[in-house]
């Protein structure tokens, strides 16, 4: 224990021997340290945000329905009109921050054409409470909760049947019965998502309205849609499916998961590089030392204990910068906490738009705690392989005699 | 104690045909309280014979023994640690650590074998008092002049009281009244506490000093003189 107390001094003491260079190697490798951090927790934290938006629009965060609602083995199959009510939920508290919605595909007749949709029934005071979607209405108005048969078309496809606001529309679907449902709707709102696919395929109603359309008891609907964004956890309900948006949505999932997945991949890119230039200035600062080292060896110091003392004085290199990296990192997550990035500085200043909407871009970062252990360890790991070849080199160094 | 060399060769081979020869039949017996010199041109092989009394190197035939241990036999390890206990070196341009104080550098060797505190204070502060630099202790080597840092550089060496101490060129770079004043202390040294001597050297004033001078030449000890000093 004495004499690794006395190791650790002489290492210690080591690190003064150039100061200059010390502190550059421990400047890049914590501003290293420090903006990994900072970009993982940006990059999650992006993924959360935007995910976050996005689902509050429309999508939400997860959907209760009839197990067979979505069937396993034709997800893309949307409505295979299996119905639940809220008597088939354990508990309503399972899920927070929902709303009911009914969905039937229909054809929408306008003054020239008919196209196919996905007509979708909203109760309107909780969706305005929930969702975000009465804000792309850009022309007209969002339902009125107690309104009769107002339906609301995006954009494109009010474009394409030639409707406007204040005009009726035909809508012709199939009954929960299996007769064929007719009616005549109210335009009164037009969405727009800011161009993508969705104002296509997408129109809404009340439930109440689209149930009579169904011919579905008041009781019956489609979906429990959550918005619960802040929390990771599904209810587990026994006789109920539960579908996280991952599974409804499953090519944004894998597009964020792809984005975190190349921040790691770019931040060990980064390491590695610093690594290979930490490499030669170690490989510099022990060639420069060769010759004491022998000196070392001749009065006595075993190879072994100039090798551990190296490692050592390494590693004590490494803890401070990556202790001032973290610091670093956490100080600068937590000033774009306060002061979000507008990721459309990334874009040049174009939106995003995301599986038909449009994204808010700003972000907030969180600290993230996983990562202010992981990207140490990841350092540390190829602190280690840096010193690999300098540390063989003084093993095998040529000259060991006066 | 007796350091013992007999019959001991070192060759150096660069090709099958090129054989140099470091140390050719060099016999040495080094007893207590000795104080010796090799002397010899560059390339003679004076520092070869001093590398091998040491352990660095190990001779390609003959016998290195000391106390009746066969130093050959040795690992590289057990060849070090053999140089820590009975061993005490002095360099012709000091090798102090550059990052620790002229105490810490005496201290260096005496942490290696696992003193006590008590006892490295004790050690280090008699070695300082030995060659003079009592109130420099805390200088760093580059705070000191040549000749401060050859007196540090001797109470490393001798500050574990070991049974030889190997000086290379010890006398080199100082300037002469520096290096009359080192050799001094060598001479003193050797009286006050029977310390064994080896020097590699060129200098004539520690030819001059020392009891026995082997005159090396082409790997061979081809004279041996003694003085009465």
């Amino acid at each position: 224990m004495k004499s690794f107390a006395y190791l650790l001094k002489f290492s210690y003491r080591n690190l003064f021997r150039v100061p200059k260079r010390t502190l550059i190697m421990i400047l890049s490798l914590s501003f290293g340290c420090g903006f990994i951090i900072w970009d993982l927790n940006f990059a999650n934290s992006g993924s959360k945000e935007i995910m976050k938006d996005f689902l509050t629009q429309y999508a939400g965060v997860y959907h209760v329905t009839h197990p067979d609602y979505y069937d396993a083995k034709n997800k893309k199959q949307f409505n295979s009109y299996k119905t639940m009510t809220d008597e088939d939920l354990e508990r309503k508290d399972l899920i927070p921050k929902s709303t009911r919605r009914a969905v039937a595909p229909v054809f929408i007749s306008g003054e020239k054409k008919t196209l196919g949709v996905l007509m979708t029934g909203l109760e309107v005071e909780k969706e305005r409470k929930l969702s975000t979607l009465y804000k792309a209405i850009r022309a007209g108005k969002f339902l009125e909760p107690e309104g009769q048969r107002e339906i609301i078309l995006g954009k494109k496809f009010a474009q394409r049947i030639e409707a406007n606001v204040g005009d009726e529309v035909a809508v012709v679907g199939q009954a929960m019965d299996g007769s064929v449902a007719n009616d005549l709707y109210r335009v009164v709102g037009l969405l727009d998502f800011g161009g993508g696919d969705l104002e296509e395929s997408l129109a809404f109603t009340q439930l109440h309205s689209a149930q009579e359309f169904l011919s579905l008891p008041p009781e019956r609907f489609h979906q429990r849609v959550s918005f619960d964004v802040e929390s990771d956890d599904l209810p587990k309900l026994k006789s109920l499916g539960v579908t996280r948006w991952f599974d409804l949505i499953p090519e944004i999932g894998f597009s964020v998961q792809f984005i975190d997945n190349i921040t790691w991949f770019a931040c060990i890119i980064i390491v590695m590089v610093v690594s290979l230039g930490l490499s030669n200035t170690l490989m510099i600062t022990f060639f420069e030392r060769e010759q004491e080292f022998n000196s070392l060896n001749i009065i006595g110091a075993q190879t072994k204990w100039i090798t551990i003392s190296l490692m050592i004085e390494v590693f004590i290199m490494g803890t401070v910068a990556i202790g001032l990296g973290v610091l670093m990192g956490y100080l600068a997550v937590k000033y774009f906490y306060y002061h979000p990035i507008n990721i459309e500085l990334f874009t040049g200043g174009k939106p995003i738009i995301m599986g038909g909407m449009t994204i808010v871009p700003l972000v907030k970062i969180y600290a993230l705690p996983q990562y202010f252990w992981q990207v140490p360890l990841m350092i540390y790991f190829f602190l280690s392989l840096t010193m690999i070849y300098p540390l063989i080199r003084v093993i095998r160094r040529s000259k060991n005699a006066i | 104690m007796q350091f013992e060399l007999s019959r001991v060769e070192k060759i150096y081979i660069s090709s099958e045909e090129n054989k140099v020869f470091g140390a050719k039949d060099v016999s040495l017996n080094i007893h207590e309280g000795d104080f010796l010199a090799l002397v010899g041109p560059s390339g003679s092989g004076k520092t070869t014979i001093l590398n091998l009394i040491a352990g660095l190197i190990l001779p390609s035939s003959g016998s290195l023994k000391h106390g009746g241990k066969d130093i050959t036999s040795m690992t590289l390890e057990e060849r070090t640690k053999h140089r820590l206990d009975y061993m005490g070196f002095v360099f012709q341009d000091y090798q102090l650590l550059p990052i620790l104080t002229a105490w810490e550098n005496i201290e260096f060797p005496l942490q290696l074998k696992g003193f006590s505190k008590n006892e490295i204070k004790e050690r280090v502060n008699w070695a300082l008092a030995q060659v003079g630099l009592e109130k420099m202790g805390h200088r760093f080597p580059k705070q000191l002049s040549g000749g401060q840092q050859q007196r540090v550089s001797i109470a490393r060496a001798i500050a574990g009281r070991p049974q030889l101490i190997l000086a290379d060129e010890p006398t080199a770079n100082l300037d002469s009244k520096t290096a009359q004043e080192i050799i001094e202390l060598f001479l003193k040294l050797n009286k006050e506490f029977k310390l064994t001597f080896i020097f590699s050297t060129h200098d004539q004033r520690l030819i001059d000093q020392v009891r026995t001078v082997l005159y090396v030449k082409d790997g061979q000890i081809s004279e041996s003189r003694n003085h009465h000093v």
